[in-house]
């Protein structure tokens, strides 16, 4: 699978595999076998940008955006509270801008670093900012969702921290293929101005926005009249959740059962090489075959590594269906407002006909109470509450106009955006499926030198 | 060679010339080769203590290498009896032979398990110089005793028993292979009550545990058998575990793959444009799963009981080695007492007699002089007789252990590849069918990726190198294929 922006450098899987198979053409030596496990064991992981459809005059078009390296840097300046230094894990981050008019990303080559909470404070922004959008998820901050038995957690694993790596770039690669996104001006600081961009991030003032959305969020409430279409979609979200996490758990037990038989095998090299010394005649055969058994015991750390990437991907898709859930809640409380303010102007609009009297009262009001003990109100103040009751109609009628507005638009912004994220994962995951196949077909395809046999 | 085989028509009984091997022709040389040289032997005289001249028919053995095997015996059937006290299972032992030593041309008789264990106990006593093939275990930790599984493995293994003897040029001829293969029950039950008792069978075993470390001056070649077959039994012994645990792996791995294939169906349940591929994902799980199961019940049923058996007869090879030591040590020590005699008589010869017990006794010197003299010359020559017949007993043994020997090292060369050649096909057979089930499926994935990336095409109008780069991966990999296909 090329790379749709056109790179040439970056490794496909279909590459992989076939400069795997020519240096396998000829009888495989214990060091050819030595050298392909070498070269596989490549300090960088492929880039995803092959998952990627940009739409049509997004940024990703003209821009490469890449996370190249890591590194651990100390805070010099903070100090926790024990007096230790702040240890964290920095992120080179570099855009190259093909061709010119980058939508004002100007041109050349930039290249700064950001540590993973600038990451995160991004997507929140962008969450907070564009509610309608499906944002990209990050990668883990920490490793969870491991089903394998884990002895240590450890946050700066280099295999951990290059996945993350790669999570990153998946992230800005799929924000800057994102019509939307792709345009907003925070998002080009990231990329560019490594100055004062947390400051312009505030600036924006999205924090407050953020608290209140999270409040809102978080409040429970019943809709009256809840939008089918975004609860099939907040069902189907979890489902995906559920089905995608059963498909890794079974997925890693699987692993750790290959990875138990292709390490036990490599006794097998020990016996055989040990057995192939008292043997005459059977003596070579012994000897390669105990090769074999040794080579085969380490097919299975560069499979594991590669199958590890395509689990990141799936996994991603969980994070994703955590998105689509926010987008259907924010959904929920607008149509929550949106019900709320509809309720008041009926209420106000009741109170007003009260008033004027054309409404009987229900059995017990504080008017009829009034009315009974002090008298029938004047016309003067039957006028003036009206008028304040109009007023305040008024208000409500526009606040609801402009509730049913939002509502719609919303609806609407979301709507397509749902449908976006569907061909997206629908084109994401076959593609990650084309690419597990592969996977599985190469580690079958290596393993046919068991045909060593004939030589016993 | 004509002269040789002369001097051992005296021992044979009546044989019609049409039958002597010799007048059929050669062909290629295999294990059977030796049938000619047992023809011509006695068949049907047990007794191992008379010097066979095997070492002469070992050097015949290498000159012409007919291929007539004429006594085919095969163990099938397995049957289970239910008995008010007993439940046993009993095989059918079928013997085909041309051997004028039986009666008929064909044998059919039931056996069970305890009658195999008489019949190699008595080879065990009969052709000490030989080495006797083993039997599968009495018990099996694993396996239920009358199951179906075990009663299978221990079928073929008592198969192969068979198979081995029927192969061996001097053991197939033992008087008791013979009962064993013709008797009817109840002639059977007479031979089994007749045979020794307990307790010979544990002193021979002390014997023989304890010569190896008197022997003086073992040849080295039966040195480095020893050696050879300890470190032999070692190394089959570390396969043999190993496989089991490989075994119990391969086992998690098939229900593990069989708990896969069905979340992605599970998966495509909630998915409508995914829904096939999830579909075909979790069908090719499945065959995936069916192929490892299959690979997995290979191993149990074919290279573990081969290595096991092998296990075993390393223990009998080492069993006939220190036989083959206990004799030589007895050739030794009787040498060693005819030695000592003869001096004993030159002592006599040149001693004083005046004053021996004899003398004090008031018998004539000269007289007790000569009545020792006489003793020991009996004595030496009871000795010399049995120094002679130790020695060629001794010889025998020797050129039995290294006919035997070769013969062996021949059979596991040939064992042991069908063993692993075996363990390999089954792998690659897996292999290949997980392969195919993944090409599969990669071929349904990729033609509907084509499919909708063509309807989102309209929609997006990106193009995609991926799909041409696919077909010509795809393209690729086939040529890569007909590589590999060997």
């Amino acid at each position: 699978m090329a790379d749709v922006t056109g790179d040439p450098s970056a490794p496909s899987y279909d590459s992989e595999l076939l400069s795997d198979q020519q240096d396998t053409s000829g009888p495989t030596s214990i060091g050819d076998l030595a050298r392909i496990a070498a070269k596989n064991r490549k300090p960088k992981l492929p880039h995803w940008t092959s998952l990627i459809d940009c739409q049509d005059g997004t940024l990703l078009e003209q821009v490469e955006i890449c996370v190249t390296e890591q590194e651990k840097r100390t805070g010099a300046a903070r100090t926790t509270s024990m007096g230790m230094k702040d240890v964290y894990t920095v992120y080179l981050v570099e855009t190259r801008v093909k061709e010119s008019g980058g939508q004002g990303l100007g041109e050349g080559h930039t290249s700064l670093w950001r540590r993973y909470s600038e990451f995160e404070l991004l997507r929140n922004y962008l969450v907070v900012t564009y509610s309608y959008v499906i944002v990209p998820p990050l990668p883990e901050k920490r490793m969870t969702l491991m089903w394998q038995q884990m002895s240590t957690v450890d946050n700066f694993d280099a295999d951990f921290i290059e996945r993350r790596r790669v999570g990153l770039e998946g992230f800005l690669q799929r924000v800057g293929a994102h019509q939307t996104l792709c345009e907003d001006g925070i998002f080009h600081g990231f990329l560019q101005k490594e100055d004062s961009w947390k400051e312009a991030v505030h600036a924006t003032g999205f924090q407050a926005k953020q608290d209140s959305r999270l409040k809102s969020l978080n409040a429970s409430f019943r809709l009256k009249k809840p939008d089918r279409k975004f609860e099939d979609l907040k069902n189907y979200a979890s489902e995906l959740q559920g089905n995608i996490t059963a498909v890794l758990k079974v997925r890693a037990k699987l692993v750790d059962r290959l990875y138990g038989i292709h390490k036990i095998h490599g006794n097998y090299g020990r016996v055989f090489s040990e057995w192939s010394g008292i043997e005459q005649e059977m003596g070579d055969g012994l000897q390669s075959a105990g090769h074999f058994m040794d080579a085969y015991k380490d097919y299975i750390d560069d499979y594991m590594n590669e199958e590890e990437q395509i689990a990141d991907q799936l996994k991603e898709y969980i994070y994703f269906a955590d998105a689509l859930k926010s987008v259907c809640r924010k959904q929920e409380v607008l149509q929550y407002e949106l019900e709320k303010a509809g309720d008041l102007l009926a209420a106000k609009t009741l109170q007003k006909e009260q008033v004027m009297g054309n409404a009987p009262s229900r059995s017990f009001s504080l008017r009829g109470m009034r009315s009974k003990i002090f008298g029938p109100e004047s016309q003067e103040s039957k006028d003036a509450q009206t008028k304040v009751l109009e007023e305040q109609i008024e208000e409500c009628e526009q606040h609801l106009k402009q509730a049913t507005q939002e509502t719609e638009a919303f609806i609407e912004s979301a709507l397509v955006e749902v449908e976006r994220f569907k061909k997206q994962r629908t084109t994401d995951l076959k593609e990650i499926f084309i690419n597990y196949a592969i996977l599985q077909i190469k580690i079958s395809k290596r393993v046919s030198p068991f045909s060593f046999n004939k030589n016993v | 060679m004509s002269a040789n085989m002369a001097d051992e028509t005296q021992k044979t009984d009546s044989r019609d010339v049409e039958e002597d091997p010799l007048q059929n022709p050669l062909s290629s040389g295999t294990d059977d080769e030796e049938d000619i040289i047992a023809v011509i032997r006695a068949p049907a005289k047990v007794s191992s203590t008379e010097g066979r001249p095997s070492a002469i028919m070992g050097s015949m053995k290498l000159e012409e290498e007919p291929d007539v095997k004429d006594l085919f015996i095969t163990v099938d059937d397995f049957q289970k009896h239910v008995f008010t006290i007993d439940t046993y299972i009993t095989y059918r032992v079928f013997t085909r032979t041309t051997r004028s030593a039986f009666d008929e041309p064909e044998y059919s008789v039931r056996r069970r398990y305890q009658d195999f264990l008489w019949l190699r106990q008595k080879l065990l006593e009969t052709e000490e110089t030989h080495i006797i093939p083993p039997l599968p275990e009495k018990h099996s930790m694993r396996m239920d005793r009358l199951s179906k599984d075990f009663t299978i493995t221990r079928q073929a293994a008592l198969h192969k028993f068979m198979q081995r003897i029927s192969e061996h040029p001097v053991v197939s001829f033992n008087e008791y292979l013979k009962v064993f293969l013709t008797a009817k029950a109840w002639e059977l039950t007479s031979h089994r009550k007749a045979s020794s008792g307990i307790v010979s069978r544990i002193g021979s075993t002390i014997k023989t545990t304890t010569s190896a470390l008197m022997l003086k001056n073992r040849s080295p070649e039966f040195t480095m058998m020893t050696e050879y077959i300890n470190t032999f039994a070692e190394k089959m012994s570390s396969v043999d575990r190993i496989s089991q645990r490989i075994l119990k792996e391969q086992m998690d791995l098939g229900a593990e793959y069989e708990s896969y294939g069905p979340t992605y169906r599970l998966w495509g349940n909630s998915e409508v444009e995914l829904a096939d591929t999830l579909g075909s994902l979790g069908d090719c799980l499945d065959k995936c799963a069916k192929s490892v199961k299959d690979m997995t019940l290979s191993i149990e049923t074919n290279f573990l009981p081969a290595a096991k058996e092998y296990m075993l007869y390393s223990d009998a090879v080492k069993g006939t080695l220190r036989k083959r030591d206990y004799i030589q040590m007895e050739y030794e020590l009787a040498c060693e007492e005819l030695t000592r005699k003869k001096n004993e008589r030159e002592q006599v010869k040149i001693s004083d007699q005046n004053y021996s017990l004899g003398a004090i006794m008031g018998k004539d010197p000269s007289d007790v002089k000569e009545a020792k003299s006489t003793k020991l010359e009996s004595q030496i020559d009871k000795l010399q007789k049995q120094v002679d017949f130790l020695s060629d007993k001794s010889e025998v043994a020797n050129a039995d252990m290294k006919a035997d020997m070769e013969r062996w090292h021949r059979n596991k060369r040939k064992d042991v590849k069908e063993m692993f050649t075996g363990l390999a096909a089954g792998q690659v057979e897996s292999y290949k069918q997980c392969l195919d089930a993944w090409e599969e499926v990669i071929e349904v994935l990729k033609s509907e990726k084509r499919h909708s990336d063509d309807v989102g095409n309209s929609l997006f109008q990106t193009s995609e190198p991926s799909v041409h780069a696919a077909g010509g991966g795809d393209s690729q990999l086939n040529g890569r294929e007909e590589d590999e296909k060997e």
